[in-house]
């Protein structure tokens, strides 16, 4: 939930990893959140849609990761393993056009991220269309579920701010260019106007929406500087599952913490 | 200049001594994270200074090829955290090539450049001080300065010296203070540590960032306790000064060590473990190593994980009261 998110970021107790990830390593059920190194997550998720082909419960298992991962070798290492044993993941790839400063063409021998599977099937989408997105996963989730095997999807985007804190966004592109895909693609925008178009909603009723999402925000990010931070004593919880706590040396031989888990 | 500016120096006099110096690294091109590259691509041309894409595994693999072949590279892991990925090729490839190649080939014309250490908002992936993984391998070398002179002099040392050498820089000194530091190209040497401030009664080492915190908890010491302290910065991690260590715990009796890496398994265990060998008679209590928690870097509990000057001073007190 968005209260979660931003109490994570905060690092408060009500956060999604009660505050002890912060910004990488959001988690909730079914979502196995983020991770340091980029592309570490793709054989994860190989091996929990090998899980949900075991398990037999018609699962399928996402994997997302940038453009900048895709470079990444333990990638390929994925797609070989997910390919030979027929693994139920859909492999994606969030191309927005930079890995943090460095532009797609600077990085990639090929930006066709759709393609780098090579033998696993690829399905290039327009990231800032939402039905499209809808409708390419829907695809993707059934070829998964008739046990075909994994398949690629490249979502084509955009990002508008920097990466990260210490990235202003503007050093290695234009404020011009940023503009542009704000305005001519922006996916809310183009879902709005194609509602308000074919009369599915009124001007008025998208509005409401949106101020009833500004509140929910508010809130949250209220939550999210009030929440109190998680106790010290946490600072030695779930290193290990062990039973009973054992205790955690500290910065000399005289301080130490418990570990719980 | 302060401490990135000095790096800048630094590889900028590498690239006009050396014509074969390259240097590459994620986002190195337009000045890098912590703009230690600025203004190198623009001067020397995009073929020696370039951007490669985000595979650390992939960088010092390649970077120990052009090394191989006599020409020196210089690559940047855009973080101390994200070095794992290539820590195969570190430890397994480059510090071995000489070793079982008996000598006919070698990388000793790498130099790894990493930020290293806390920095207040890093959390689990941008605070890492991984020196002790690399410290077990013998065949490479691992440097961490203080401070922008320093930085300077041990970075050309390492990227002249014939091994294969890390170079930690502690990205909270970055931009922390500056110094006087030369335009022209002076080396500070490998494998010597330096005694900062000469005392009589308790020896405290460390590197990189907590060099500053020592130095500040040796006058805390002097001025509530009457102590005077010795405080010696080690620089390189491996091969390590064992020789300036034990001569200063000969003369005081009594060793700190302290380092911002988890305690078990951190580096203070081996300067430890070998001073008790050397020195045994000498000690006049147990060597007293104040670092961080048995726990990956928090999030949130940065400020009480560190091993800061009122723990350090703590066990100092302990150590003189034995």
């Amino acid at each position: 939930s968005v209260r979660e998110i931003l109490a994570e970021l905060t690092g408060r107790k009500g956060g999604c990893a009660k505050g002890k990830g912060g910004s990488m390593h959001m988690y909730a059920k079914n979502f196995y959140g983020g991770n340091g190194i980029v592309g570490a997550q793709v054989p994860l998720g190989a091996g929990i849609a090998l899980a949900c082909k075991y398990n037999g419960k018609d699962e399928v298992c996402l994997t997302l990761y940038g453009d900048g991962a895709a470079n990444q070798g333990q990638i390929f290492e994925a797609y070989n393993m997910a390919a030979l044993w027929k693994l139920p993941c859909i492999f994606i790839c969030e191309n927005n056009r930079y890995g943090m400063g460095t532009s797609v063409e600077r990085a990639a021998a090929s930006t066709d991220y759709y393609k780098r599977g090579d033998f696993i099937p690829g399905l290039r989408v327009d990231g800032m269309d939402i039905l499209c997105v809808r409708e390419a996963t829907r695809f993707a989730a059934a070829y998964c579920r008739s046990g075909k095997g994994p398949i690629l999807m490249e979502l084509q985007t955009y990002r508008y701010h920097g990466h990260s804190m210490s990235d202003p966004g503007v050093s290695y592109r234009t404020r011009e260019e940023i503009q542009e895909v704000r305005s001519k693609s922006d996916p809310i925008m183009l879902l709005k106007d194609r509602m308000v178009n074919s009369n599915l909603a009124s001007v008025e009723e998208l509005k409401e929406i949106d101020v009833e999402v500004r509140k929910e925000i508010e809130d949250a990010a209220q939550f999210a500087t009030a929440d109190p931070e998680p106790p010290l004593e946490e600072l030695g919880y779930h290193i290990y599952s062990s039973d009973p706590p054992f205790e955690v040396r500290g910065a000399n031989q005289w301080i130490k913490f418990k570990s719980v888990s | 200049m302060n401490l990135f500016q000095s790096v800048t120096s630094a590889l900028d006099n590498s690239l006009a001594k050396d014509p074969t110096a390259v240097i590459f690294g994620e986002d190195v091109a337009f000045g890098g994270v912590f703009r230690c590259t600025v203004g190198l691509r623009d001067k020397y041309g995009k073929d020696r200074v370039f951007n490669t894409p985000l595979c650390e595994q992939g960088i010092v693999g390649f970077g120990i090829g052009i090394a191989v072949t006599g020409a020196t590279a210089i690559a940047e892991i855009q973080f101390a955290d994200y070095i794992f990925p290539a820590f195969d090729q570190i430890v397994n490839e480059a510090a071995k090539y000489r070793y079982r190649s008996g000598d006919l080939f070698n990388c000793g014309s790498l130099t790894i450049r990493s930020p290293w250490g806390c920095v207040g908002h890093g959390a689990l992936y941008h605070s890492q001080s991984p020196e002790a993984f690399f410290a077990h391998c013998p065949g490479i070398k691992v440097v961490i300065p203080r401070s922008p002179f320093q930085a300077k002099g041990l970075l050309l040392s390492c990227i002249e010296d014939k091994n294969p050498c890390i170079f930690f820089e502690p990205k909270i000194l970055y931009r922390a203070a500056a110094e006087e530091v030369p335009i022209e190209p002076y080396n500070i040497p490998l494998s010597q540590a330096e005694v900062i401030q000469e005392g009589s009664d308790v020896t405290l080492v460390a590197w990189g960032t907590q060099v500053h915190v020592i130095r500040e908890v040796a006058s805390m010491a002097k001025e509530k306790l009457g102590v005077s302290c010795e405080v010696i910065d080690l620089r390189t991690i491996i091969p390590w000064d064992v020789d300036t260590i034990c001569k200063s715990v000969i003369k005081t009796g009594r060793l700190l060590i302290s380092h911002e890496a988890p305690l078990t398994g951190g580096f203070a265990s081996e300067i430890s473990s070998t001073v008790q060998e050397e020195c045994f008679l000498n000690l006049e209590a147990p060597i007293s190593r104040v670092c961080g928690y048995d726990t990956p870097f928090p999030h949130i509990f940065e400020p009480f994980y560190i091993p800061d000057k009122w723990k350090c001073y703590d066990a100092l007190r302990k150590m003189i009261n034995y």
